[in-house]
């Protein structure tokens, strides 16, 4: 069982925006999912967390490892995959992933091989071993990623937003590695795609404008809202009118051009709202419209 | 559209802080330049003078164009990134969508991107005008200010340079997208002007050179070589000629490139890519299916220890390696490499047209050069893309969360860059042992290359290497590093002009010594080591400082920087470093300590300052008479094992004068360098002992009266060398010394300063380089020495008994006592005060030319040209002693020496030392007419001084050298004109009328008439050979050689008062017919230069077959000032003028006989060597500017000429023969 643990880690750029406020966290075992808007701070997050950037103040374990300090320690049980990364050009995915390995400490040349192949078989990339990676299409790439970030058998793995631009059975294919992965390990996920952390995220939190909003694990967080959303169809014009009165969390159109609206309210906002099942996404949305409500009351 | 792109652009440019901090470092640069050569640093260093004036428009077009090296590298990012910030912020993908058109699109960008450039340059301007009125700087040394004087390098060079740059920049970057191409682009054709510049060592080359310099700088440079001193502080650059058709070529070229851009140019997205092979196509299918249930990765064992981070260093280094070898970046710079390296291989150093062996010492100097300085550009570049290679990649995220150590990582890089650098040098070994082979040349001596490279240029290198790495590792853009280091590299360069003089404050510099064959590297190779020791010492530190402040990961600031910083340092690092530093100090301290404390150092400025107390405090020391060494007896002791010398001396000294001498002065050796005690056998006392100066005055207690004579004894032995320092000349093998080490007689006026702008700096009356001749009281002295007149001389030498050591003088016994060996010389004859000791294992030749003994002491494998000097040697002793005077010895030898001495050769009595670099090494191609057999004529040249100067000597005045070297030129002309015909005689005239014209623009004083000559070598050797030779062929041959054979018949071998230039011309005038009168004049009296010209040259076909030739010719004679401006009144202020429809020529008044000729075709003569088919050639007499001849000759006319040999000093000697066409 493995513990990473951010002790009120901030982080502030050069431009004046706070990428971290003060971030504490404890994260255990299995896939914890990190959800927000763009330009939440989660890669900065990430970023820190996998020693690549120092944070202006804070402190970060896992287990004993200090990681701001020990960085190399760290390093040794890491697996990151970044948002975007480009490889060498006219290298091969076998040979970079020696390289990788290399890297990595890997020290004997049959079981490098073997990790290799292996990491290669498991993303489904062995039989264009050969290829330049450079080539690869984006799915391909992402799971050549993956390939690389467990060639060292990492305790914490961290993916930035791995699924954005993949086709559905890429994604599918892809979460379906980490969650493998995700068993014994610590795997942050960071995504603003609610459902990468609804399919298989045992620990979540929400991280808006540097602020951690909401640490629970999905089940919890969902069945906190249980009889606390509200549905409701309008017609598109009425919508001004609802947004003023309810909290308002999500619409979406039909087809007939009507709006389907979902409500936070601890009773029955009205009348003509029925009770609905809250799933994750209005979650997310709950403590998104929580926490803009507040820094406009803040500021004003 | 354009306007309001162009305008967005230039505003956003200036919105940028890039565009100021380029302006700014380069405004301060060319202040600093400018104020430097205004002698802002006086202060610091030597004074600065230079009789041109440095804010003229070809001094401020020379600065110009050295700064702007550096701003053809910040092109790329300016002009290049206006283009690529479109693709690099994905821009261009909304922006070329937008209703623009290509033409606003592509003309804005290009022309707001030259803006800035522009902006940058007028800063650049404003730098070199402030740093001209900068207060401080010597107001001498600048003109007025004239606007025109900038305007017109900015015009004609610099802007359409930049043009022509940027549209490369441009076009490379637009199709490419990528920065860097850019930058490759422009060093390629940094190197192409390079290579322009190679070119122009072969004179006949220089006009192609001046076509291909895309700078047009070797245009500029052949349009005014033979610009004076004069032309220089006057002139605007010319708009002429090879300019011309430079600028127009290169304008041409970049509106081509231009236009290529604007209709290759699409708004697509791709960018446009050169395929080499076509790909075949493929259709990829994914696999969308199939799933994984399960994740167990095997079992791997993970090493973090030092073993596997260096096994993995090295095995990674071959992985960075195999980056750089496939870099077209290092393809092309290794090619360009290759390329002018094997050019420079093949062609050496020639010396008139003729090459040398390809002896290993030659290859390797050549290539060592070359590609060192090669190499260093290419290691900031290379070693910058290594570092940035993941990030450039993209792929730096996920290296640098790997474990790895960073100086593992650092490791890799820096072995592949060894490999590479290790390439460079292989490839210069396997070419220049390719050359040796091409030329049939089997000792390769391939120990030399390798520790020529290895175990020399590569530590040279290796400091600039890790200097590349802590760079790069501190500075994240890899250009604007790049730049950083060529500018810190420029930057030292300038060390010594702000007074930091001593190698141990010029990173990397120190040691340093030539190789000879035949003396090695001598004793400053040691020296070399312990300056590598130390600067290694420091390149660990730095290079621990690289490995420290390597970046990994993003965004750090400063402080984050310093911080991770400390994390890295780990106790081990820390102790590196400390003790690298403390060996670096500690050398650093040692050194400072002998260099400084132990022995006085002075710098240039405090150098100058001792000069100017001296002549202060002891000037009126030169009137005091003193007596004069008649007979010299050395016994020298040489020790080439330990290299160390040990003498002894007795000098008889007489009173020549009139008058009771009381005292001497006597002048010293160096204290530092040689313990020496002295005494006279009279009684007498030292009564001043200046240790500074090293002279004491020695007073006798009964002055020396008219006609006595004093013994005067010494002896002197060198202080022990030590590690950083020898103190004495000898060498292992090939010591070679004069008599300068031994004590001397009299005031040193020769230390005084000679430049008088420097002197009225200190307050120092003017004075003149040399005495006039017609000053009486000059005459006392030779110019070879101011302490005797002729001496007797005797020695006895003793050396290590493999060698042989060899003195003036004949041979009288020779004996080995022990493991020393015993040479005693002495001279029946009286000879100059002027000796030399020669000590090497010499294998010797001997041949006889009549009774005359000629032997020459050579260094074993310099055996190729032996019997050309020989030869040579007996040649000239014949005509000399036929045509001058008897040979005055019965033996004449040519003793070897090492280049490390000098690339010359020199004539003692009896004996001629003789560089290996000169002469023994030349590769004499018989069958090329165009290269002169320069060990003939150098051989001969030293012969004739045997006369010229040890027979004839003239006065330490004005014009003496026209009596020594001229005459020696001459001599040797006729020489090698026996041999080889008149044909070698004009390249070798050829040679020495492009290097007097060349030279006089470098006069740092004044030019003077040859008979005046202040031992210019331009003058006495280059114009003296051709005045003379053109003198003797004026009054014919015989005729002249009668007149020098009487002028030696009056003065050999005499006392004072010495004859002087005056004398020998005087004579010369009583021989001449008046209607030749005015030669004397012009060649001897005054600088007088003629401008002659063929317009126009037809033939006709005459009845009897006979051909009849018309041409008409310009003939336009001037005299030059002694700064080089033109006069063409005479002294009763008349001249000729010539009004023709373009311009007024005018001319001094003409009354000349100058050579006609009509060639025919050229004859397959014997030996396959063609020989000119002269069909006319006669002198007329020329009295307008435009002539007309009417000649007929019998066969059919090719070429027609005006002075068609080059006879007559023309600053241009191309226009003088036109091909003849048939009349129509």
């Amino acid at each position: 069982m493995n513990t990473l643990r951010l002790q009120n880690v901030s982080k502030t750029y050069k431009n004046g925006v706070k990428a971290l406020d003060d971030v504490s966290i404890e994260i255990n075992s299995g896939m914890f999912g990190l959800l927000g808007p763009n330009g939440a701070g989660k890669s900065t997050l990430m970023r820190t967390i996998s020693t690549l950037q120092q944070p202006d103040s804070g402190e970060i374990h896992l287990d004993d490892i200090d990681i701001l300090n020990q960085k190399m320690e760290l390093r040794k049980v890491l697996g990151y995959l970044p948002q975007s990364f480009g490889v060498y050009p006219k290298l091969s995915a076998e040979k970079l992933l020696h390289y990788f390995a290399e890297l990595k400490g890997l020290s004997n040349k049959a079981e490098r091989k073997k990790i290799v192949d292996y990491a290669l078989e498991i993303t489904n990339l062995y039989d264009v071993r050969t290829k330049h990676v450079a080539g690869y299409s984006g799915g391909m790439k992402q799971r050549f990623g993956i390939a690389q970030l467990l060639l060292n058998d990492p305790k914490l793995i961290i993916v930035d937003e791995p699924t954005a631009g993949l086709d559905p059975a890429e994604r599918h294919r892809f979460l379906n590695v980490l969650r493998e992965i995700g068993t014994n390990h610590i795997v942050i996920l960071s995504t603003h795609i609610v459902d990468d952390v609804k399919e298989l995220c045992t620990d979540m939190a929400i991280l808006n404008g540097g602020k951690l909003l909401c640490h629970k694990k999905p089940i919890d967080a969902v069945l906190d809202l249980e009889d606390k959303i509200w549905g409701h169809t309008i017609d598109r014009d009425d919508l001004e009118k609802y947004e003023t009165n309810f909290k308002l969390i999500s619409t979406n159109y039909n087809q007939d051009n009507s709006l389907n609206i979902r409500v936070y309210g601890d009773v029955q906002p009205g009348e003509e709202f029925i009770k609905v099942q809250p799933d994750l996404s209005d979650v997310y949305f709950v403590h998104l419209k929580a926490d803009e409500t507040e820094a406009i009351n803040s500021q004003s | 559209m354009f306007s309001k792109i162009y305008k967005f652009e230039v505003k956003s440019w200036l919105k940028t802080p890039i565009t100021y901090i380029y302006s700014g470092i380069m405004f301060l640069f060319a202040l600093i330049l400018m104020a430097s050569a205004g002698g802002i640093f006086d202060s610091f260093t030597v004074t600065t003078t230079s009789p041109t004036y440095q804010n003229t428009a070809s001094a401020i077009n020379d600065i110009l164009g050295g700064i702007n090296v550096f701003l053809y590298f910040l092109l790329p990012s300016i002009v290049g990134a206006s283009i690529s910030k479109d693709f690099k912020y994905e821009m261009h993908q909304v922006l070329y969508s937008y209703p623009i058109s290509k033409a606003s699109y592509l003309f804005a960008k290009f022309l707001s991107a030259l803006s800035i450039v522009l902006i940058i340059i007028l800063f650049i301007c404003l730098g070199i005008y402030l740093g001209s009125v900068f207060p401080g700087t010597n107001p001498d040394l600048f003109t007025d200010f004239n606007i025109w004087n900038y305007l017109q390098p900015l015009l004609l060079f610099v802007i359409p340079n930049m043009i022509f740059f940027g549209a490369v920049v441009f076009a490379v970057v637009t199709f490419s997208r990528n920065i860097f191409i850019g930058f490759i682009s422009i060093l390629v054709l940094i190197i192409i002007q390079g290579f322009a510049q190679t070119l122009t060592a072969d004179i006949d080359n220089k006009t192609l050179a001046a076509l291909i310099d895309p700078l047009g700088a070797q245009a500029l440079a052949f349009e005014t070589e033979y610009w004076t001193v004069f032309d220089r502080n006057t002139s605007y650059l010319p708009f002429e000629g090879y300019i011309v058709y430079n600028r127009i070529l290169w304008a041409a070229i970049s509106i081509l490139i231009f236009a290529f851009v604007f209709f290759k140019f699409k708004f697509n997205q791709q960018a446009i890519q050169l395929r080499l092979f076509k790909r075949k196509a493929e259709r990829v299918i994914k696999r969308n299916f199939g799933s994984l249930i399960r994740v167990k990765l095997p079992e791997a064992s993970k090493a973090y220890h030092f073993k596997h981070w260096l096994k993995i260093a090295f095995k990674h280094s071959r992985f960075e390696a195999r980056y750089i070898f496939k870099n077209w970046v290092f393809i092309s710079f290794a090619s360009v490499t290759i390329l002018i390296t094997l050019i420079t291989l093949a062609v050496r150093t020639p010396i008139y047209g003729t090459s040398t062996h390809p002896v290993t010492r030659e290859m390797v100097d050549n290539a060592s050069s070359l590609v060192s300085g090669f190499m260093i550009i290419i290691t900031f570049l290379i070693v910058g893309m290594l570092m940035n290679r993941a990030k450039s990649a993209n792929m730096n995220q996920l290296v640098d969360v790997t474990p790895f150590p960073n100086w593992s990582f650092l490791l890799a890089k820096f072995i592949a860059v060894f490999k590479m650098q290790a390439s460079f040098y292989i490839l210069a070994l396997i070419l220049a042992v390719g050359v040796q082979i091409y030329n049939d040349y089997y000792t390769f001596e391939l120990e030399l290359y390798v520790f020529r490279f290895f175990a020399i240029d590569y530590l040279r290198v290796l400091s600039w290497t890790v200097m590349a790495f802590l760079f790069h590792s501190l500075i994240k853009n890899h250009i604007v590093g790049f730049v950083s280091l060529l500018a810190f590299l420029i930057l030292l360069s300038f060390f010594p002009q702000f007074g930091i003089e001593q190698s141990i404050f010029r990173y990397g510099s120190g040691g340093g010594s030539t190789y000879s064959d035949m003396a090695g590297y001598g004793p400053g190779l040691k020296v070399f080591y312990i300056y590598r020791i130390y600067w290694f010492a420091l390149a660990i530190v730095l290079y621990l400082l690289a490995i420290l402040f390597y970046r990994r990961g993003v965004s750090y600031s400063a402080k984050q920087r310093i911080e991770r910083f400390k994390n890295n340092l780990s106790p081990l690092f820390a102790s590196i470093i400390a003790m690298s530093l403390v060996i670096f100090l500690g050398i650093g301290s040692w050194i400072y300590y002998n260099d400084n404390v132990l022995n006085e150092r002075y710098s240039g400025k405090e150098r100058e300052q001792l000069q100017v107390d001296f002549e202060k405090q002891y000037a009126y020391l030169e009137q005091l008479e003193q007596p004069r060494i008649t007979s010299v007896k050395i016994y020298l002791d040489l020790f080439p094992e330990t290299r160390d010398l040990k003498a002894k001396g007795v000098f008889i000294l007489k009173n020549k004068t009139s008058v009771p001498i009381d005292s001497v002065v006597i002048s010293l050796s160096d204290d530092k360098d040689y313990k020496e005690i002295y005494a006279f056998d009279k009684k007498g006392e030292t009564v001043l002992k200046d240790s500074l100066y090293d002279f004491d005055i020695f007073k006798f207690d009964k002055s020396l009266n008219p006609g006595e004579e004093v013994k005067f004894t010494f002896d002197m032995e060198n202080k022990p060398n030590t590690l950083l320092n020898s103190r004495s000349p000898v060498r292992t093998n090939g010591t070679f010394i004069n008599n300068q080490i031994f004590p001397s007689f009299g005031y040193r006026s020769e230390y005084e300063i000679q430049n008088n702008k420097t002197r009225e700096k200190y307050g120092l009356a003017p004075k003149e380089r040399m005495k006039s001749p017609l000053d009486s009281t000059a005459l006392g002295n030779t110019y070879i020495s101011d302490d005797a007149d002729w001496i007797d001389f005797e020695t006895t030498i003793s050396t290590s008994k493999n060698q042989i050591a060899i003195a003036p003088g004949y041979l009288q016994k020779e004996w080995e006592d022990g493991d020393r060996k015993y040479f005693h010389y002495k001279m029946d004859k009286k000879i100059l005060n002027f000796y030399a000791f020669n000590s090497a294992e010499y294998e010797v030749f001997e041949d006889k030319w009549k009774d005359v003994d000629i032997q020459v002491f050579y260094h074993k494998p310099h055996d190729y040209n032996i019997e050309r000097m020989v030869n040579s040697a007996k040649k000239s002793l014949a005509y000399y002693s036929e045509n001058f005077s008897p040979y005055q010895f019965n033996q004449l030898r040519i003793l070897e020496f090492p280049l490390t001495s000098g690339t010359f050769a020199q004539s003692f009595a009896n004996t001629v030392p003789y560089s290996e670099a000169i002469g023994f090494i030349a590769k004499v191609d018989d069958e090329d007419n165009e290269s002169v057999d320069y060990p003939f004529s150098v051989t001969a040249h030293e012969v004739a001084h045997q006369w010229w100067a040890h027979q004839v000597i003239g006065a330490n005045v004005r014009g003496a050298t026209l009596l020594s070297e001229s005459m020696s030129e001459y001599s040797s002309l006729k020489v090698l004109e026996k041999e080889y015909g008149a044909k070698q005689m004009r390249s070798f005239l050829k040679d020495a009328l492009d290097k007097y014209l060349r030279s006089r623009r470098f006069e740092s004083q004044k030019e003077l008439p040859l008979m005046f000559n202040e031992n210019q070598q331009y003058i006495h050797y280059n114009k003296g050979s051709l005045v003379l030779y053109a003198m003797s062929d004026y009054l014919g041959e015989e005729k002249m050689n009668s007149i020098l054979s009487s002028y030696i018949d009056r003065v050999a071998f005499q006392e004072p008062p010495y004859t002087t230039s005056v004398e020998f011309v005087n004579l010369l005038k009583e021989n001449t017919p008046d209607s030749l009168q005015y030669l004397v004049k012009d060649m001897f009296e005054t600088i007088t230069l003629y401008d002659n010209k063929v317009n126009k040259a037809t033939y006709k076909v005459l009845e009897n077959g006979k051909y009849e030739v018309t041409f008409q010719a310009n003939v336009l004679k001037y005299r030059s000032t002694e700064k080089g401006e033109k006069e063409y009144k005479d002294a009763r202020g008349e001249s000729l003028v010539l009004e023709t429809e373009k311009e007024e020529l005018t001319s001094l008044p003409l009354k000349d006989y100058i050579e006609v000729g009509v060639f025919g075709e050229t004859d397959e003569s014997i030996d396959g060597i063609q020989k000119e088919n002269v069909l006319y050639l006669n002198k007329h007499l020329i009295s307008d500017i435009a002539n007309e001849f009417t000649i007929v000759v019998d066969e059919l006319p090719v070429e027609a000429g005006i002075d068609p040999y080059n006879k007559l000093i023309d600053t241009n000697s191309g226009d003088n023969r036109m091909e003849v066409k048939v009349e129509e």
